[in-house]
C-alpha cells in the first residue's frame, strides 16, 4: 500500500506537468483552432530562462527565476503567435501544424547551438529537503513543482469561467463567429491566449528544470507528444478535462514504473491514452464538433 | 431627408464561384421593421452574415447611419456601432450559463452597471430565464434558447437588430411569442432587420417586406402589398393571407 501511494503521489508530480504543457496546446487548440508544436518548445526557452537568470543573479532565487522564465516564455510565445500562428490561421490544421513544428525545430537546434546538446545543470534554487506526509516521502522541489502546476491549473480554471476575458475566450472557442458579431476582438484575444499559455509553460519549465537539476535543449520532445496526446484524449469541451488525464497519465506512468518497470511506462501509457481514444474519438470529455 | 439606417447597395455575394447573392438593394430606416422573406437558399442569411462582415461580398455597398461603411470593418467594429445578430438557429454557446451568455452579449457597454439593469430587466421580461440563469445554455428548450438569443442582442443597446429565421424549428405557440416579442422590441424603437420562411407571420408584424428568391430581390413594398402578391401568396401563404 505504501508503495502505492508513494507512486500515486509521483505520479501526480509528474502529470501535474503533462497537465500544464497539455493545457497550453488545448487553449490554442481550442480557442485558436491550431496545433502549436512550438509550444513544448517554448517551455523549453522558459526553463533555461530561468536557467539564466538563477545563474546571473541567485539572491532571486526561485520566484525570480519563475518571473524570468515566464517573462521569456511569453516573449517567445507572442512572437510565435504574431509571426506564424497569425498569418497562417483560418487555413486548414495542417498549415500552422507544419509552420510550428518548423518553429520548433529551430528553437531545438538553436539552443543546441547555445547551450549544447547535452542536460545543463541546473541552479540551485530550492533546498534539497525531504518532507514526510504520511507513508509517501517526497522533497521539496517535488512538492513544489506540484504546487505550482497546481496553481497554474487552478489559475487557468479560474480565468475561463470566472474573468470576462476568459468568458470570451470559451466563447470564441465555441462560436468564434458570434463572439466577433458581439464586439468581442478575436484577434486579440487568441493572441492573449497563446502569451497566457506560453507563460504558464515558462513557469512550470523553471519548475520542472529545479526538481530535475538540469535543463535541455531537447526537453520539450520529452512533454510535447505525450502532453499532445492528453490534449486530444481529454477532448476539447472543458480545460478541466486536459488536467484529469494529464495528471492520469502521469500516475499510471508511477505505477507501472513501480510495479512493472520503467522501461514501459511510456509504452503503456501511450497504449491506454489510444485505448480512450478508440472508444472516445472525441475525446474523454468530448469536443466541440460533437 | 434623414439617411436610412442601413442601406444596402448592389451587393453581390458568392461562395467560390457560386452566387449566392447578385445584385440586392435594400434599406431600413430607424425604428422600422422590414422583413426579407424567401426559402431555403435564397440568399438570406448570406445577406445578413455579409452585413456583419462575416462574409466578403464581391461588389456593393453596405452603409449604416448613412456613413459608416461596413465593408470596411472587422466584424466587432460593426456590433459597436449598434448592429447586434439574432442568428439563425439562435448559435448560443451552449457550455455556457444563461448569465453569462447575456453578460457576453454586453461585451461592448463601458457602463457594466447598466449592462447588469438590462440583464434584469431580460429577466423580468422573460421570468423563465431568470429561472435559468445559472443553469446552462445548451441545456434550456428551443424556445427558451430564443429568448436567450433575442436577450443576448437586446443587452448590447442596439439601433438594429439583425433576425435571422427567429421562428426556425419552434413549436406554433413559441411562433407567436417570438414574432410578438419581435414587435414589442421595434415598437421600443429599435429597427428590426428579419429574414423568414414564415411568412404568414412575419407579414402580420413587418411594416415593409421584400422577396427574395435565388440571390435576387424580386418583389419590394409594404407588407399589406406584398403579401397580396401572388408570387407570395401562392409559395408562402397557401393561396391566402
Amino acid at each position: 500500500m505504501d508503495l502505492f501511494l508513494q507512486q500515486v503521489a509521483n505520479g501526480l508530480i509528474i502529470g501535474s506537468t503533462y497537465a500544464v504543457v497539455a493545457l497550453g496546446f488545448a487553449l490554442a487548440f481550442t480557442v485558436l483552432r491550431v496545433i502549436n508544436f512550438a509550444h513544448p518548445e517554448v517551455f523549453m526557452v522558459g526553463m533555461f530562462a530561468g536557467l539564466v537568470a538563477g545563474a546571473l543573479y541567485p539572491a532571486g532565487g526561485f520566484l525570480f527565476a519563475i518571473l524570468m522564465g515566464a517573462l521569456a516564455a511569453g516573449v517567445v510565445g507572442f512572437l510565435i503567435e504574431r509571426t506564424v500562428i497569425k498569418p497562417l490561421r483560418g487555413r486548414d490544421v495542417l498549415s500552422t501544424l507544419i509552420g510550428t513544428l518548423g518553429v520548433a525545430i529551430m528553437l531545438q537546434n538553436g539552443m543546441a547551438i547555445i547551450a549544447g546538446p547535452d542536460p545543463v545543470a541546473y541552479p540551485t534554487l530550492l533546498p534539497r529537503k525531504m518532507v514526510d506526509i504520511g507513508p509517501v516521502v517526497l522533497t521539496m522541489r517535488q512538492l513544489t513543482n506540484f504546487g505550482v502546476c497546481i496553481l497554474l491549473l487552478g489559475f487557468v480554471s479560474f480565468y475561463v469561467r470566472a474573468t470576462k476575458l476568459g468568458r470570451a475566450t470559451r466563447a470564441i472557442a465555441e462560436r468564434p463567429d458570434v463572439a466577433a458579431a458581439f464586439g468581442i476582438n478575436v484577434g486579440l484575444v487568441c493572441t492573449v491566449t497563446i502569451v497566457i499559455a506560453s507563460m504558464m509553460g515558462g513557469v512550470a519549465a523553471v519548475s520542472v528544470g529545479t526538481l530535475y537539476g538540469s535543463a535541455w535543449a531537447f526537453v520539450g520532445l520529452l512533454y510535447g507528444l505525450k502532453a499532445f496526446t492528453c490534449m486530444l484524449v481529454a477532448g476539447n469541451r472543458y480545460f478541466e478535462g486536459v488536467m484529469v488525464v494529464g495528471l492520469g497519465i502521469g500516475i499510471i506512468e508511477a505505477l507501472v514504473t513501480g510495479y512493472i518497470s520503467s522501461s514501459l511506462k511510456d509504452a503503456v501509457a501511450f497504449f491506454v491514452l489510444i485505448g480512450v481514444l478508440y472508444f472516445r474519438p472525441n475525446g474523454l470529455f468530448g469536443s466541440y464538433s460533437q | 431627408m434623414t439617411a436610412p439606417l442601413l442601406r444596402i447597395e448592389n451587393l453581390a455575394v458568392s461562395y467560390g464561384a457560386v452566387p449566392a447573392v447578385n445584385g440586392v438593394s435594400l434599406e431600413i430606416n430607424a425604428g422600422e421593421l422590414r422583413v426579407i422573406l424567401g426559402a431555403n437558399g435564397a440568399g438570406k442569411t448570406t445577406i445578413i452574415k455579409t452585413i456583419m462582415g462575416l462574409l466578403a461580398p464581391k461588389s456593393g455597398g453596405i452603409v449604416f447611419e448613412g456613413q459608416h461603411n461596413l465593408l470596411a470593418l472587422k466584424t466587432h467594429k460593426i456590433h459597436e456601432l449598434g448592429i447586434a445578430w439574432v442568428p439563425e438557429g439562435r448559435q448560443l454557446w451552449n457550455t455556457l450559463s444563461v448569465l453569462d451568455n447575456l453578460r457576453l452579449g454586453g461585451w461592448c457597454v463601458e457602463d457594466k452597471t447598466l449592462v447588469e439593469k438590462r440583464i434584469n430587466e431580460m429577466f423580468e421580461r422573460f421570468p423563465r430565464l431568470g429561472e435559468r440563469r445559472d443553469q446552462v445554455s445548451g441545456s434550456l428548450s428551443g424556445g427558451e434558447q430564443q429568448m436567450v438569443a433575442i436577450a443576448r442582442a437586446l443587452v448590447s443597446g442596439p439601433k438594429l437588430i439583425l433576425m435571422d429565421e427567429p421562428s426556425l424549428g419552434l413549436a406554433p405557440l413559441v411562433v407567436r411569442d417570438v414574432f410578438t416579442l419581435a414587435r414589442e422590441i421595434n415598437q421600443m424603437g429599435i429597427a428590426v432587420l428579419m429574414v423568414e420562411q414564415n411568412a404568414r407571420q412575419a407579414l402580420k408584424v413587418a411594416s415593409w417586406a421584400y422577396l427574395l428568391e435565388t440571390g435576387h430581390i424580386v418583389e419590394s413594398g409594404p407588407a399589406q402589398e406584398v403579401a397580396g402578391k401572388d408570387s407570395v401568396r401562392e409559395v408562402f401563404l397557401g393561396g391566402s393571407y
